[in-house]
């Protein structure tokens, strides 16, 4: 089993309660199981027995986690929780466990054709989220950066790999590789950090340097400061902040002349309402509202605040939820900065 | 059809055994279609990953249970109050049926207090985790008291306030839960504890009623009844809500360690430091082997000794002075003057003790010999629980720090850790508890109190009667008048089980 491979998380989650205030979903549906903890305790019974693989609560509980790594990331050893969780996902998916509702959306994600459109050196990616439900960040995007290519046509394997469909994913994205190598272009800037984190470290493609949007509007030099600096409440990204440590988007946002205030009460717990599970909205829907509402209760002002999401999903999450939710990407706050 | 346990249960021959009430199946669904009429159908959970989830707590005995592959005790529901007057409802609904209802906060519980051990209803507080109010004039706040400690602290430190507490398990526990065992944090010597940060509660009484303390803390109108309630452990009744003291954030806050030659002489600095008088908001003492051990480990100290560091807040100037006074009586024993640096480590650090690997875990055997006594007593303590598990369980290492301290004396925080327990786990479990039952009745001999911060729960609830002697009838007598059907956490605490 693939959760073997991450026994020592199992040993050290299992009756560790450290990191229980991050647990994301743990705090809005009050479940011991929906926390690292409760999640290693089952796990350690599947690999004690594993007959208990096949128990439905189980595997509900399993693809309910936000896998924001907001635990990971506050650990003081950083056991790798959400690892377990994707290795046991493939487990399920691989014993035939999957559910109905996994397996359709999964089916859906290995549809893809990349196009490559444009011209210029950069290539610029435009996500599922981006491409069919905010198609302002990408305008955004290619207005402050001038000549790009783009490519578009589906998820490069993120989504599937988080589902626990691993040979699919590899499948999906050697696809994506072909596209991006055909395209001659040796920089590969996106706005979705979950595609980011996918393109850096799970499907590393030679030759191509991949950047997030912020980090390559920053490398595109000053912006010109407006006179009066805009006070703003930020959303980080589960993928920007706790999977690759990435600060582009605040020292983008600040060189804009942003002010930045803390949203909600710390630094640590994730709001990004399900980004790190890429399509939470699709599979688990429900929590992904009450993963919204929470934001919404922690905001300051909701009616009123300025409120920049470092993700598409997460913006779409909340829009979703709370249609005027007063919440912007990075790429139209740059924008608007800018005075466009 | 599979039975919920509290409802059906094999004996050890296989024979089903009717507890409490009716077998019949359809009385499950009676209860459960009632339960879901008082908090709707979103707050009432049966399925087997929540009963795992609650059949475990920080005990090491579930632990232990678990990790050797036998099936824990768990609830028949788990539900989720958003409300005194939800509450209420459920304690008057188990009343009818005659059904334990055991509280349940962060479950980061060390005692097994929140353990189902009749299997019944698991009332988890975490839904009801609102700050209501923050009074700035009287510097305190009102909560709901399922809030982790962590948010809470967060969004106080929003509105520019502390509650100053701050434990191991601020990140898990909840402020009920400290409630429920008389929690303390590392601040405690200066802030208190629980018992010293409330002001008033809330409580639903197990037969329903919605009553509140008096508003203050200090006052001459009879016994008092938030002191009643704090460490009842879900036995008297469930604290809904409390209003509790807030602080403002210290200008300054300075630490100091020093590296005693034995623990013997810096206990001398340690209670000199308190007799005197000083307010420090932290002084903690390591034995020789925890210093070994733990803080060599955690802070790099490589050096034989006692390790100590004192703490101080507030005003700069208030600080500095008594920082000065505290270093010229722990000098006075001619320690290794550490600096502040190894001390401000220590803060930095407080909680790495507790992460994994850090903390002790499975395989291994561990406990908290929690005690507090005066200084006179404190190390007649120490060394009759040390000698006790030294002579008869020489596979055994003791370790200890004093952690709490009062003008009076203070706390010791002794552990015990085998590394290779018993693979039989009822071996394994009857090896621990007479550890416990050795230790700890040497410790009340020498005028020990077993349990400064953990609680009593299911751990330590045979040793009551020789905590109290006769006067544990009188807390038998209160338990009785206020839950006549025996429906609060029954078993824990001393008190008699569900029977």
């Amino acid at each position: 089993m693939n959760i073997d491979k991450y026994l020592d998380v199992i040993k050290a989650c299992r009756f560790c309660f450290m990191c229980r205030h991050l647990a994301a979903v743990g705090n809005v549906t009050f479940k011991e199981s929906d926390t690292p903890r409760g999640r290693a305790l089952l796990l350690d019974k599947v690999r004690m027995d594993s007959k208990n693989m096949k128990n439905q609560d189980y595997i509900k509980t399993i693809y309910e986690a936000e896998l924001s790594a907001s635990c990971r990331y506050h650990c003081v050893n950083h056991y790798d929780e959400v690892g377990l969780i994707l290795g046991a996902r493939q487990d399920i998916v691989e014993s035939g466990n999957a559910p109905q509702n996994i397996r359709t959306v999964a089916d859906d994600l290995k549809k893809v054709e990349f196009t490559v459109e444009g011209t210029g050196d950069v290539l610029y990616y435009i996500d599922g989220y981006t491409k069919n439900h905010q198609p302002e960040i990408a305008s955004a995007f290619l207005q402050l950066a001038g000549n790009c290519k783009t490519i578009s046509g589906g998820d490069c394997g993120k989504a599937l790999n988080v589902l626990g469909f691993a040979e699919d994913a590899s499948i999906v994205n050697e696809k994506f590789k072909k596209a991006v190598k055909a395209s001659c272009s040796s920089t590969l800037v996106t706005s979705c950090p979950a595609s980011y984190d996918a393109l850096k470290n799970d499907f590393p493609i030679d030759g191509i340097n991949v950047m997030h949007s912020s980090e390559y509007l920053l490398s595109l030099g000053s912006i010109n400061k407006p006179s009066k600096s805009i006070n703003v409440y930020c959303i980080d990204s589960d993928y920007l902040k706790n999977y690759n440590n990435l600060t582009a988007p605040r020292e983008l946002l600040k060189s804009a002349g942003y002010k930045l205030d803390m949203f909600g009460t710390n630094l640590e717990e994730s709001y990004a309402a399900g980004e790190g599970a890429v399509i939470y909205d699709e599979i688990c829907p429900e929590l992904m509202k009450k993963l919204s509402d929470r934001v919404f209760e922690l905001a300051d002002n909701p009616e009123k605040d300025l409120i920049i999401t470092f993700s598409p999903y997460t913006k779409f999450a909340l829009k979703k939820s709370k249609p005027d939710f007063n919440a912007i990407s990075i790429e139209e706050a740059i924008l608007k900065a800018k005075g466009n | 059809m599979i039975f919920p346990k509290f409802f059906i249960n094999k004996t050890r021959y296989g024979a089903v055994d009717n507890m409490l009430m009716s077998n019949q199946n359809y009385t499950y669904e009676m209860l459960r279609s009632e339960l879901t009429w008082v908090v709707g159908e979103d707050y009432v959970k049966t399925d087997d990953s929540d009963k795992l989830g609650h059949s475990i707590d920080y005990y090491w005995v579930p632990e232990l249970w678990h990790d050797r592959g036998q099936k824990g005790t768990v609830p028949d529901f788990i539900v989720h109050p958003g409300s005194a007057r939800e509450v209420s409802e459920i304690l008057k609904l188990a009343n009818n049926y005659g059904i334990p209802v055991i509280p349940w906060g962060g479950g980061s519980g060390s005692q097994g207090g929140a353990l189902p051990i009749y299997g019944g209803i698991i009332m988890d507080m975490k839904r009801m985790n609102k700050v209501l109010s923050i009074d700035p004039v009287s510097m305190t706040a009102t909560v709901e008291v399922g809030i982790n400690t962590q948010h809470l602290e967060w969004a106080v430190q929003k509105a520019g306030y502390s509650t100053m507490h701050f434990p191991a398990s601020i990140a898990c526990a909840t402020l009920g839960g400290f409630i429920a065992h008389r929690g303390t944090g590392v601040l405690s010597t200066k802030y208190g504890k629980m018992e010293d940060m409330i002001m008033s509660m809330e409580v639903v009484t197990p037969t329903g009623e919605i009553i509140n303390t008096l508003p203050v803390p200090r006052h001459a109108s009879g016994p008092d009844l938030t002191q009643l309630f704090l460490g009842s452990e879900g036995t008297l009744g469930v604290v809904t809500k409390a209003t509790m003291k807030i602080h403002p954030i210290p200008e300054s806050r300075k630490f100091h360690a020093f590296l005693f030659k034995n623990m013997h002489e810096a206990m001398a600095a340690g209670a000199k430091i308190m007799t005197s008088r000083l307010h420090p908001c932290v002084i903690r003492l390591y034995d020789e082997p925890e210093t070994a051990k733990l803080i060599k480990r955690v802070l790099g100290i490589d050096k034989q000794g006692a390790y100590l560091v004192f703490g101080f807040d507030g005003p700069e100037k208030m600080v500095d002075l008594e920082m000065e006074q505290a270093s010229t009586i722990a000098m006075e024993q001619k320690p290794e003057d550490l600096g502040s640096e190894m001390g401000e480590a220590w803060w930095e650090h407080r909680y790495k003790f507790f992460y994994p690997p850090y903390m002790f875990q499975l395989p291994q055997a561990f406990g908290t010999l929690d005690t507090v006594a005066t200084f006179s007593n404190i190390e007649n303590v120490y060394w009759a629980m040390k000698n006790t598990v030294k002579e008869n369980f020489p596979q055994a290492t003791f370790i200890g720090h004093f952690s709490h301290w009062y003008e009076w004396g203070c706390m010791l925080y002794a552990r015990f850790i085998i590394d290779n327990p018993p693979q039989d786990p009822h071996e394994a479990i009857a090896l621990y508890n007479k550890i416990w039952d050795m230790a700890i009745r040497a410790a009340i001999k020498e005028g020990g109190v077993i349990n400064e911060h953990h609680g009593v729960g299911l751990k330590l609830g045979r040793m009551m009667k020789d905590l109290y002697g006769p006067a544990f009838k009188i807390l038998q007598d209160i338990k009785q008048v206020l839950d006549p059907n025996n429906i609060m956490n029954p078993g824990k605490m001393g008190f008699k089980g569900a029977r």
